[in-house]
């Protein structure tokens, strides 16, 4: 974290009011605007080696798994059964459609169905860490209906 | 007193420098107040700044026309009183005069507001700062002009959060919360990261911000004080945080907490970080703001079957969600206008499209108030006469607003995208 501090003057604000033939009589200062700018550098989580990548998709304002996800997601949980120390992170996203927070509690519905079916199927909760980036991280960039698809999604990795 | 004006289209960009967003106001309101402004005595480029920031500061209200500088008649005073009658002539409302006193370590800046048809000076004020703050004085200035000419609080003083996206040529993403002043000048990064930053807010009070950060890998919110940089993750809690609102009196946040794997709303006290869980409901529950008394907030749920806007009174003791949205299947992401007269959010149109709409109390329906097709993140100014929101743009993200009054402006990025525009407090 690389900080740069300045130094914050007081504000100073000064005004008077007087009502001198109807003429109003004001005397202010400026605020200081001091502004320290902060960069942080994230680590980039490390991918393990998981044979475990999945994604599954859903439809418009949908959390609900479709056939095809349910296929794919008996991979998964066939595959952490068999390999009782993988720990997935079950990462919902939505499509840029609606708003960027109800899109982030939606991708976290969909990564919560998505845990919900693993969990059914025997695979222990404290396996699983479920998370949501919303509309935050699209697959595709357009702004039709192919790209929306594609970012409907939820990455299992 | 206003007259009747053709609309009009103006491109201030030229005037303001590098590396800024960009002000276009593209329609005026059709009843200005008609304003000569002499340009101001004293240090020439002193002037010619304050001048064209004012000017800006001005003309994006929608309610004013400033008399083009080649028209501008000279002042006379005879006997010290103001000759008015040219510039009823001229058809002016006002007329503002001032004067410039630059000192090595200060700026004064006097000046008078003449009611051309009382022919009565009705305002004498003085503002003052170091050199560096012209900007600042032309926005204070500014304000004093549109309170004694309109009766109503000026904005041109209060600043903008925003968020700022730039892809570099792998198409990996920066991501900035970015500060303006209220038009899009003076821009200053408060955060970089790698990690996406989404949902800005400002303390009451204008010096500190909450936003929520994904540099954990996990949505949190954090708490950062503008002028020092110091920053705080408000809750340590091992699980999705998001949604900061600020109470009014600077006391509280209201948050999204998915401690359960579900978004519901609670409120944290600042102090000592205690937290009351306001919602408990299987659907989706987030988006919380409070009213500007801070007894009240909005959220958006979606409790009966799609996003819909509900309202908790908090002076009840376990009050009850009450549905305030009721036309069409989307609507989120609302907020009061200042004088809770009404509120504002995002409305799904029939067709698909997304806009900003305006429910008051007082009507049974709703208004729309924009026409592009992904409008999202409403803002109102604190003197509820302007809105800032989002629009999309052939794929890019950019600020737009407009007046109540009719004006309309855009604020597109100087480089990358700029989305979830936040309008500050009065600050001063």
């Amino acid at each position: 974290m690389n900080k740069s501090i300045n130094t914050f003057f007081a504000l100073s604000l000064m005004l008077i009011f007087s009502a001198c033939s109807s003429v109003q009589i004001t005397e202010e200062a400026v605020s200081d605007q001091s502004v320290a700018g902060v960069s942080i550098t994230s680590k980039s989580t490390a991918t393990q080696a998981v044979l475990a990548n999945a994604v599954v998709y859903f439809d418009y304002d949908q959390f609900n798994l479709t056939s095809k996800s349910i296929q794919a997601l008996k991979g998964v949980s066939d595959l952490m059964k068999r390999n009782q120390k993988i720990t997935i992170s079950v990462e919902g996203h939505a499509d840029e459609r609606g708003t960027r927070e109800y899109n982030l509690a939606l991708g976290q519905r969909r990564a919560e169905s998505v845990a919900n079916y693993l969990i059914a199927n025997g695979v222990k909760r404290n396996r699983l860490i479920t998370k949501s980036y919303g509309e935050e991280r699209p697959l595709s960039l357009g702004s039709n209906d192919t790209a929306w698809s594609k970012n409907r999604r939820v990455e299992i990795k | 007193m206003k007259k009747n004006f053709l609309l009009f289209t103006l491109l201030i960009a030229p005037m303001l420098s590098y590396g800024e967003l960009f002000l276009e106001v593209t329609k005026g309101s059709e009843e200005q107040y008609r304003v000569a402004m002499i340009p101001f005595e004293g240090n020439a480029r002193v002037s010619k700044q304050l001048n064209n920031i004012m000017r800006n500061d001005l003309i994006r209200t929608g309610e004013f026309s400033i008399l083009d500088e080649e028209l501008l008649l000279p002042v006379k005073i005879i006997d010290d009183e103001l000759i008015y009658s040219d510039w009823k002539l001229l058809g002016m409302d006002y007329l503002v005069t001032g004067t410039i006193i630059k000192a090595n370590n200060s700026i004064d800046i006097n000046y008078e507001i003449y009611d051309v048809h009382k022919k009565r000076k009705v305002r004498s004020s003085k503002v003052f700062g170091i050199p560096n703050q012209i900007r600042q004085l032309a926005h204070y200035t500014s304000d004093g002009i549109y309170e004694s000419i309109t009766g109503i609080k000026g904005i041109a003083a209060t600043r903008l959060l925003y968020v700022n996206e730039i892809k570099d040529s792998q198409r990996i993403s920066t991501y900035k919360l970015m500060l303006a002043d209220s038009d899009g000048a003076n821009e200053k990064t408060l955060l970089s990261s790698s990690e996406p930053i989404i949902s800005p807010s400002w303390s009451p009070d204008g010096k500190r911000v909450a936003y929520v950060s994904f540099e954990t890998g996990m949505a949190k919110v954090f708490i950062q004080e503008i002028a020092s940089g110091k920053r705080e993750a408000v809750l340590s809690k091992d699980t999705q945080i998001s949604s900061p609102s600020w109470s009014p009196d600077g006391k509280y946040l209201s948050l999204t907490l998915y401690q359960d794997g579900n978004a519901e709303i609670y409120i944290l006290r600042l102090r000592d970080r205690t937290l009351t869980r306001m919602t408990n409901q299987f659907a989706i529950d987030t988006e919380s703001t409070w009213s500007p008394k801070g007894n009240k907030i909005l959220f958006t749920s979606g409790r009966s079957g799609s996003p819909q806007i509900y309202e908790l009174d908090l002076r009840k003791l376990n009050p009850k969600a009450k549905r305030v949205s009721f036309e069409g299947t989307y609507n989120a992401k609302a907020s009061y206008l200042p004088n809770e007269e009404g509120i504002i959010f995002v409305h799904r149109s029939g067709n698909g499209l997304f806009h900003i709409a305006l429910k008051y109390k007082r009507e049974n329906f709703i208004r729309i108030l924009t026409e592009a097709k992904m409008d999202e993140s409403p803002s109102v100014a604190p003197n509820g006469n302007m809105v800032i929101y989002g629009i999309k743009e052939e794929n890019l993200s950019l600020l737009a607003g407009f007046s109540l009054s009719g004006a309309k402006f855009k604020l597109p990025a100087s480089k990358g995208e700029v989305r979830e525009p936040a309008w500050s407090n009065f600050l001063r």
